[in-house]
């Protein structure tokens, strides 16, 4: 409890400005620095292009640092994201335990979970159709369901809380939170700031690939508001 | 985790094998169609009308493009295979080696299909199973060797340099028609025979043909130097794959 699960010191990521030889880097990530401990449920704030996703894909361990140092577990972390290795000219059932082993589900849990998944996405007989003939609606409903079965001992969400039309929304949505309820360790990632302050006790803001802080939630909200105010005036 | 990525790349290669099923109006049929539409042309060029095919022309083409087309889909399909999921590599977390294995399983389960017909053909064409069948499955596991090795190597290379994919495809029709799959090596003059006989898919494919057509056992030392060879470029892509794989996912798509 008392040990980090995650820790990041000064984390810094470099990509290549363009696909040339010997072209530029740029940082999106410069100087992030967070700890993330067991059961926390830490918000990610900051501006359009802080930095926010990059930073996430740090924590699942999709990119690896250029800088700085990071600490983590043996465990698992998991980027919630939707229609993950879907292919067109499978069926509903086949890409759902196709994108359930890519998320890290092993084979025997995914197919225990078909049911659930095919009741939950609302295809009924079109379960068993190539997803090639599936609505945009449809194929997302089927995204959603496979996602959110994920089961990582992270949970990293980036601005996914809600899919599909008004009524899935409001039932993606609830599972979502749901889930983040069940005391798991969740990272999220929102511009949504009611949002944030209601699925998250902590917070941290980053600016420009830097993080500027990071605590309480009620505390990290009124220094980023301020500091929001004092760019708008300086502008 | 052992057991989760034997699973995910069993899976991967059946839903690889449906999809290329499901892809096409006519499907699996195209498995055989489209090998045997490039035999014929290769058939009516060289023996119909140049007249340059020798005895046992036709048997010999098929062995040939047969063995040629598994080697050539392991490369190719392996090449391409983790530049295009690029995509995915940027959203989860997967070992990068599983995409060009999943394309070189794939590619070999269906060569075993395409070779169960090629054998009822031969015996049909009076090629008759013989006691060297025993060495099939030597030659097929150093040519899946040599073939994966070319595969991971380009694998490695083609989603930093996407325009490689312009160049292969001609450098892989090159290599064809330097390895005997069209013609015989006999027709080559002597000095340059030499040369020739350093390709490790002549190895490969005169052992097969000698097998198939001869019963003549392989040429054993030849074959061990060919598995060297194939090792080696094997451990090569694998190394260049692992040593690149942190640089995939901030690549563009």
């Amino acid at each position: 409890m008392d040990q980090p699960l995650i820790e990041l010191e000064h984390v810094g990521v470099a990509f290549s400005a363009q696909r040339r030889v010997g072209s530029g880097k740029f940082w999106a990530l410069e100087d992030v620095s967070l700890s993330l401990r067991q059961g926390e449920r830490l918000g990610i704030i900051g501006r359009n292009g802080a930095g926010k996703s990059t930073l996430l894909r740090v924590i699942a361990g999709i990119l690896a640092p250029d800088r700085g140092r990071m600490r983590r577990g043996t465990l698992s972390c998991q980027l919630l994201s939707l229609s993950v290795g879907f292919t067109p000219y499978l069926s509903g059932r086949d890409n759902a335990i196709l994108s359930g082993l890519m998320i890290g589900l092993r084979q025997r849990d995914i197919v225990a979970r078909l049911p659930a998944i095919k009741a939950f996405s609302e295809l009924g007989d079109f379960f068993e159709q190539p997803i090639a003939t599936y609505s945009s609606g449809m194929l997302m409903r089927l995204g959603f369901s496979v996602a959110i079965q994920a089961e990582p001992d992270v949970l990293l969400i980036d601005e996914v809380l809600s899919v599909g039309d008004a009524e899935f929304q409001e039932k993606s949505g609830s599972a979502l939170r749901e889930r983040m309820r069940q005391g798991h360790t969740v990272v999220l990632v929102s511009h949504d700031e009611t949002q944030v302050s209601t699925l998250c006790d902590r917070l941290l803001w980053v600016e420009h690939g830097k993080s500027v802080c990071e605590g309480n939630r009620d505390e990290v909200f009124a220094a980023y508001h301020h500091g929001l105010a004092v760019s708008t005036a300086a502008s | 985790m052992h057991q989760h990525l034997i699973e995910l790349i069993r899976f991967s290669t059946y839903a690889e094998l449906r999809a290329e099923r499901e892809r096409s109006y006519l499907g699996l049929i195209w498995w055989v169609a489209e090998p045997a539409m490039m035999m014929g042309a290769f058939w009516l060029v060289f023996d119909l009308i140049l007249k340059t095919g020798g005895p046992d022309y036709v048997p010999f083409l098929l062995v040939g493009l047969t063995l040629w087309q598994w080697m050539k889909s392991c490369i190719t399909h392996g090449g391409y295979s983790i530049w295009g999921n690029l995509g995915l590599i940027r959203q989860v977390r997967i070992p990068v080696l599983v995409f060009p294995l999943v394309q070189i399983f794939a590619d070999t389960i269906k060569f075993l299909y395409i070779f169960a017909l090629l054998l009822v053909i031969l015996w049909l064409a009076g090629f008759p199973p013989n006691i060297t069948y025993l060495a099939l499955p030597v030659v097929f596991v150093v040519t899946l060797l040599f073939s994966a090795g070319g595969g991971f190597l380009m694998s490695a290379v083609i989603p930093l340099i996407p325009d490689l994919r312009f160049v292969i495809e001609q450098i892989l029709t090159m290599v064809m028609f330097l390895s005997g799959v069209v013609f015989a090596l006999d027709a080559v003059p002597p000095p340059l025979r030499d040369w020739f006989a350093l390709n490790p898919v002549v190895t490969l494919l005169d052992a097969t043909r000698g097998i198939l057509m001869h019963g003549q056992w392989p040429d054993w030392i030849a074959l061990l130097k060919v598995t060297l060879v194939s090792l080696v470029i094997l451990a090569i892509g694998v190394g260049v794959v692992l040593r690149l794989a942190p640089r995939y996912p901030k690549l563009a798509a």
